[in-house]
């Protein structure tokens, strides 16, 4: 194994090792102690360190914390240098791995995510170093407390576990250029979210959640692979460049490469949550706990993209004309953004609001990838939308999380279950009611934020793909000639306006109703200040040149990603 | 409230924005482009002032050690105030030794702003360039930043005494910092702008913040009303200033002065009735924002706000820019310098509305027991001098005589000058009166809600005698008063000498229709005479007229400084100016071959008495002495008549009034009571029923649409809206039924989503 890999040009993947480090240190750290080995019939003892009485630090239970925090850190100054440079830090690792612009941008996303998850894990998991087991003193309320700070501690090092494989697995994913390593990674991913989606198993939601999600995820991962191996059986090889390759000298559609990439549609259209595969996901993201919720709405949805992009941009779209996908993806583009809208309006649960509308982005990304689809768009076209989908996703960590934080620091007094949690937000944190406000507006796509400035890319990346198409003789010749893909910008653009009644009605509920805890919220130092840099980031990004250093990163994305 | 002296260690904040200017000479900026330090300092200071004000309520460092921000807005205004100087300096400095063509403009251009790429019929896109950002400095420019800056920073320094030691403002002083600082930074850059876009934002930034003042104490009906009036007012002359600035751009492309001034008859090709309408649209804004006639209703009420507002807003700055858009107009009529012939109508109609401004509010002036509503119409009526001043100089520029264009024009920029001191410094004097009044009265009856409504710390009836009390606050108002009036020698007369000469000299001479704002401009200076004096008077002179006086004492701080710094400008500045040639360097940036210079000193001085006293032009002559025999002799001699009068015995007041209190007593009194129930001093008290008819106009036009708008918004477009909205809840109810909370009705949703695909795909493709 080590003779293979000595040549491959391992230090390009210097983020996932550091992961691989931090894990490996996850597992042993905690674990060390004073065992000794007594080395049979003599009376030496060798120091084992596993095990035994644990060492002072090590029995910590804000290590495992704080051990994770360090490996994200460290991962994520390794990820921000090869976008810094990308040039140095570029090259195939291997056959099925290849770092380029686009992964090290999406490695950014995934592990900026996990990063700002492990920082929010510290108030929404609290480790207590101090916590005892209840006496016959304790009532039984605040002995059922100690039991759960007991816990808390307990679970310490599996929560963190779980975070690091999901972005080890992300971080690979996005690398790989071969669908066998594609799938492995996003199942490493996927089986730890779902997982950490039913990580508060005492509580009935979280528990019935992590359930439903594993197993309706199950049930698409089981299709994708189905379709993968009717590809295999097509091809008889599964990298993305042989498939591409095949895929263009197909003689009219092979029934088995098309029902592959359909199969394999339905699987990624689960991860990124498309109609009508997102049933699970709103029931999800209320049973998580708001950090994970956060991890799914943005890394996880990232992750399907860019399974989306490779089989449907990269792998099945002829040399010219329409991919025998299109219709169908906007289809589901129109009835995704229409559902997710629809159902976020009458609900009153500020998880489910935000999760569907997540969905509803995901339906608008997905118009953006159906232009594609249309076969109208040239290289310079295609290169637009993917970098608005980029930008978008990179954006999202921005809003969509930002929001998520806000809602977890509700949830420690239970508050994010139900609008009336954010009942007079304003009036007992202001700051943190602030940034939530401008996540709403972000996420609503108003300008100056970063929402309006993705949200525009993708319109204009539509709206190039049909321009000049439509006799401008009368309107009514124009409509019936225009390409379709034009009402898919028509689409967006409608849904967004329906989206900024439940958007402000948040807004609305945090400024002008009253308040019903009282006193300040609880919410540590480090985590405010994250939400605060959020929300400042979510303008940044949108004007000025901030958004132009990430359009640039992103379109350095796309051209990379593109053949 | 007497708080010891060491109230000015709150200073210290202000030695940082004092270093800023040496620390940029140092580092060798240039002085013109620091200028964009005059707009910023205020700009920054407004949100911060804003939110820590928010943040710290109610905290005693806060309150006490920045003064709920007072301090901060000063640091501020010292920032711009101490660059303005310095770019004056260079200025100057730079005006001796640059040779002449490039020292009397200076126009610093930091980029560009907005630009459009224009399609051009060929099918080819070409840039241009429209909006920029820079700074446009002349000798007019440098007056009004010097006014502005320095006015600015002394109301700030006179508000910490006024508004701070308030009751009522507790805890909402920083709303009025904040407002002052983002209203300075509106007047800071209109003056500085360069192209007319920028200088109408600017414009409009103060008539927001006018508004915003004038509405401080917005729970009082009376003020709430009035703020609605001036902004509505203004707004009317704005709508006008705008469509003014699209007939500009459509006649020349851009809005840059660079632009515009450098050939304003387009080698004569220029259309000379749209130039006139356009320039008249401009007029028209001006008239709106200046208070003239017939937009002047909104000023005497804008009194409402507290009274540093009156001082910096509605005397000193703000209705100046009015004055400002129209000396910008010269370019356009100065038929000497590529100017366009035939506007000699738009001078004219700038005479009249000057004229008949000036005499109507110094007759509203005669009734008025407010002291500071006095004030206010004398505002307008002296900012009407002006404005007659430009329209003859406009005329005289369009008929060709750019001699005497350019000494009333200078003259007229001159009397904005000793009027902006002047009144100033009158509204903060008249503030100080007012505080006091007001102390002594809440001390008098302690608490108890006794005559605490019927009672009014504004009526001059109420005061008298206060000369005795009041020795600082009483000789700062008399100079004042002075120099509003013209006495001979101090600050006004020396300005508004040059106006009514110039206008007779022009009605005389050339065109006998300038006969109209010349007679009226020569009728006020005695009015003027007459209600200035009057309200010294009333305030400073005679018996006590109601109790509260014997308890009033001048001794809130902050508030003698800058009385004291005006009063000496007010009194020497007119002079001392005039002695230097500042009305031929007003002139100049029109008129660069006068300003003959005599030998020394001495001889200057004699020059110039001799030109005011004893012009060649017998009519001037004739004209110049009745001017001073009117406002000298008739108007204070019948207020000293009617109000004038010793103090109570035993009462001695500052020698520097002492005298005046004692002739005001030598001329017997006059009842004029029956001339007060006179049917013509109702209309006046009535201020002429103005109100009262824009009123019934506005009630049959506008509020009949506003009420069809606001039903039209109410019902058609709400509810769409709302049809929309619970239609859409409708839908959202039902579509999430689907959403069961079934493991195997998402699967089974999931199968048919697949066979969907494949049905899709094999339909359209296959």
């Amino acid at each position: 194994m080590s003779s293979e890999l000595a040549g491959m040009p391992t230090e390009l993947l210097l983020p996932e090792i550091i992961m691989l480090v931090g894990l490996v240190a996850l597992i042993i750290v905690p674990n060390l102690g004073d065992a000794r080995f007594r080395i049979p019939l003599t009376s030496f003892r060798v120091p084992v360190l596993l095990g035994g009485s644990r060492f002072g630090i090590a029995r910590d239970p804000r290590l495992p914390n704080w051990i994770t925090i360090g490996t994200l850190l460290a991962s994520l100054a390794a990820a921000q240098m090869g976008l810094l440079s990308p040039s140095d830090w570029s090259g195939e690792v291997g056959n099925a791995l290849v770092v380029d612009e686009f992964s090290i941008l999406l490695s950014n996303i995934f592990i900026s995510v996990l990063f700002l998850c492990a920082i929010a894990a510290t108030h929404r998991i609290p480790a207590d170093p101090g916590a005892e087991a209840p006496t016959e003193d304790d009532d039984e309320e605040s002995g059922a407390r100690k039991t759960d700070a007991l816990f808390d501690n307990r679970r310490q090092v599996d929560f963190h576990i779980l975070l690091l494989t999901t972005g080890l697995g992300m971080s690979l994913m996005a690398k790989s250029t071969h669908l066998f390593m594609l799938f492995v990674c996003m199942e490493l991913a996927s089986l730890s979210s779902y997982v950490l989606v039913g990580f508060h198993k005492e509580s009935v939601e979280g528990g019935e959640a992590g359930t439903k999600y594993f197993v309706v995820g199950s049930v698409a991962s089981a299709i994708g692979i189905y379709g993968m191996s009717l590809l295999y059986l097509w091809n008889g090889d599964l990298s993305v460049s042989g498939l591409s390759d095949s895929w263009r000298s197909m003689d009219g559609l092979d029934p088995l490469a098309t029902a592959g990439v359909g199969m394999m549609l339905v699987a990624f259209g689960f991860k990124v949550g498309a109609a009508p595969f997102h049933l699970a996901i709103p029931d999800a993201y209320s049973g998580a706990s708001s950090i994970v919720a956060g991890m799914l709405a943005t890394a996880s949805k990232a992750m399907g993209f860019v399974a989306l992009f490779k089989v449907m941009i990269i792998v099945s779209m002829p040399e010219s004309g329409e991919s025998f996908w299109f219709v169908a993806m906007a289809a589901i583009s129109l009835i995704t953004m229409t559902w997710g809208n629809l159902a976020a309006l009458s609900s009153d649960n500020p998880k489910r609001v935000l999760a569907y509308s997540s969905v509803a982005h995901a339906g608008y990304m997905l118009a953006a990838v159906a232009a594609i689809g249309s076969g109208l768009a040239g290289p310079e076209a295609k290169a637009l939308i993917v970098t608005a989908v980029l930008f978008h996703l990179s954006v999202l960590v921005v809003f969509k999380l930002g929001a998520f934080l806000v809602l977890s620091s509700l949830e420690t007094e239970g508050g994010s279950h139900r609008m009336q949690g954010l009942n007079g937000l304003a009036r007992r944190d202001p700051i943190l009611a602030g940034s939530m406000f401008v996540f709403m507006l972000s996420l609503a796509g108003v300008p100056p934020f970063s929402g309006f400035l993705s949200k525009l890319l993708m319109i204009n990346g539509i709206v190039t793909v049909s321009a000049g198409t439509g006799g401008a003789s009368s309107i009514v010749s124009w409509a019936t000639s225009v390409e379709p893909v034009f009402w898919l910008a028509v689409a967006v653009v409608l849904n967004s306006a329906l989206s900024l009644f439940y958007y402000l009605r948040m807004g609305l509920v945090m400024f002008f109703e009253e308040p019903e805890g009282e006193g300040d919220l609880i919410c540590n130092t480090p985590l405010r200040a994250f939400i605060i840099a959020l929300s400042a980031l979510s303008l940044a990004f949108g004007i000025g040149p901030g958004s132009e250093f990430l359009v640039d990163i992103a379109h350095g994305a796309a051209e990379a990603l593109l053949p | 409230m007497a708080k010891s002296g060491n109230e000015y260690r709150l200073l210290m904040p202000l030695i940082p924005a004092l270093l800023v200017v040496p620390a940029l000479a140092i580092a060798e900026f240039d002085s013109v482009d620091a200028a964009f330090l005059i707009v910023l300092a205020p700009l920054v200071a407004f949100p911060i002032i804003l939110i820590s004000g928010q943040l710290k309520n109610g905290e005693k460092a806060w309150k006490e050690g920045l003064k709920e921000g007072g301090t901060l807005a000063l640091s501020a205004l010292l920032v711009s105030l101490t660059t303005a100087l310095w770019i004056i300096v260079d200025y100057l400095r730079g005006a001796r030794e640059i040779s002449e063509e490039v020292g009397e403009r200076v126009a610093t251009t930091w980029g560009d702003w907005i630009s459009f790429d224009v399609l051009l019929s060929d099918y080819t896109m070409s840039s241009e360039r429209v909006i920029g950002v820079g700074v446009w400095v002349d000798s007019v420019t440098l007056m009004l930043l010097f006014v502005a800056t320095f006015l600015c920073f002394l109301i700030c320094w006179f508000s910490l005494g006024y508004m701070n030691t308030d009751p009522i403002n507790e805890n909402r002083n920083h709303r009025f910092y904040a407002e002052f600082v983002l209203f300075a930074m509106g007047m800071f850059g209109m003056v500085l702008a360069d192209n007319f876009l920028w200088l109408f934002i600017f414009w409009e930034i103060m008539g927001l913040c006018s508004y915003l003042l004038i509405g401080f104490y917005f729970w009082k009906e009376s003020a709430a009303y009035a703020a609605k009036k001036a902004f509505l007012t203004t707004r009317v002359g704005d709508v006008f200033l705008m469509i003014g600035l699209l007939i500009l751009y459509d006649i020349y492309g851009s809005l840059e002065f660079s632009v515009i001034f450098e050939d304003p008859s387009l080698n004569g090709s220029v259309d000379t009735d749209k130039l006139f309408w356009a320039l008249l649209m401009l007029f028209v804004g001006a008239v709106g924002k200046s208070a003239q006639f017939p937009l002047h209703v909104w000023l005497p009420d804008a009194m409402e706000g507290p009274t540093p507002v009156s001082a910096l807003i509605h005397a000193a700055t703000m209705v100046n820019a009015g004055l400002y858009l129209v000396a910008r107009m010269v370019p356009f009529v100065d038929v000497g310098h590529h100017g366009v012939a035939g506007l000699e109508d738009l001078g004219l109609i700038v005479a009249y509305i000057g004229g008949i401004t000036a005499f109507m509010a110094a007759s509203i002036a005669f009734v008025q027991n407010d002291i500071k509503k006095v004030l206010a119409y004398s505002t307008m009526s002296q900012l009407a001098y002006i404005f007659t001043g430009l329209g003859v100089s406009l005329w005289f520029y369009n008929h060709g005589n750019a001699d005497a264009a350019a000494l009333v024009f200078g003259g007229s920029m001159f009397h904005l000058f000793n009027h902006a001191m002047a009144k100033g410094m009158l509204f903060m004097a008249s503030g100080s009166v007012i505080h006091e009044v007001h102390h002594a009265h809440d001390h008098l009856h302690h608490g108890s809600e006794h005559g605490h409504h019927d009672f009014d710390p504004q009526d001059m009836r109420n005061m008298g005698g206060l000369a005795s009390k009041m020795p600082v606050t009483s000789a700062a108002m008399m100079i004042g008063s002075m120099s509003i009036i013209g006495i001979p020698l101090i600050g006004g007369f020396w300005s508004k000498e040059a106006i009514v000469a110039k206008t007779w000299k022009a009605s005389l001479d050339y065109e006998p229709l300038m006969l109209g704002p010349a007679v009226l401009v020569l009728l006020t200076a005695g009015m003027t005479g007459f209600y200035m004096s009057r309200m010294w008077f009333m305030t400073f002179a005679g018996e006590p007229k109601s109790e509260v006086v014997d308890h009033v004492h001048e001794e809130t701080p902050w508030i003698k400084e800058p009385l004291v710094i005006l009063s000496v400008i007010s009194a020497l500045g007119g002079f001392g100016l005039s002695v230097l040639g500042v009305v031929k360097w007003l002139a100049k940036p029109y008129k660069d071959d006068i300003g003959i210079q005599k030998e020394s000193v001495f001889d200057q001085v004699i020059y110039e008495l001799e030109h005011a006293f004893l012009p060649e032009d017998p009519n001037l002559r004739i004209v110049g002495w009745t001017t001073i025999f009117l406002s000298l002799v008739v108007g204070p001699i019948i207020a000293a008549r009617v109000h004038g009068g010793s103090l109570r015995a035993g009462q001695s007041s500052n020698p520097m009034v002492s005298w005046l209190v004692w002739i005001s007593g030598r001329f017997g009194s006059q009842d004029m009571s029956e001339m007060a129930d006179s049917s013509l001093s109702e209309a006046l008290r009535h201020r002429l029923y103005f109100d009262h008819y824009y009123e019934k106009a506005l009630g049959m036009t506008a509020i009949p649409l506003a009420s069809f708008a606001a039903w039209f918004d109410r019902n058609v477009i709400d509810g769409i809206v709302k049809q929309v909205e619970s239609s859409s809840v409708l839908g959202s109810v039902q579509i999430r039924r689907a959403t069961t909370g079934r493991a195997r009705d998402y699967i089974m949703m999931t199968a048919v989503g697949m066979i969907s695909i494949f049905a899709l795909a094999w339909g359209v493709s296959g």
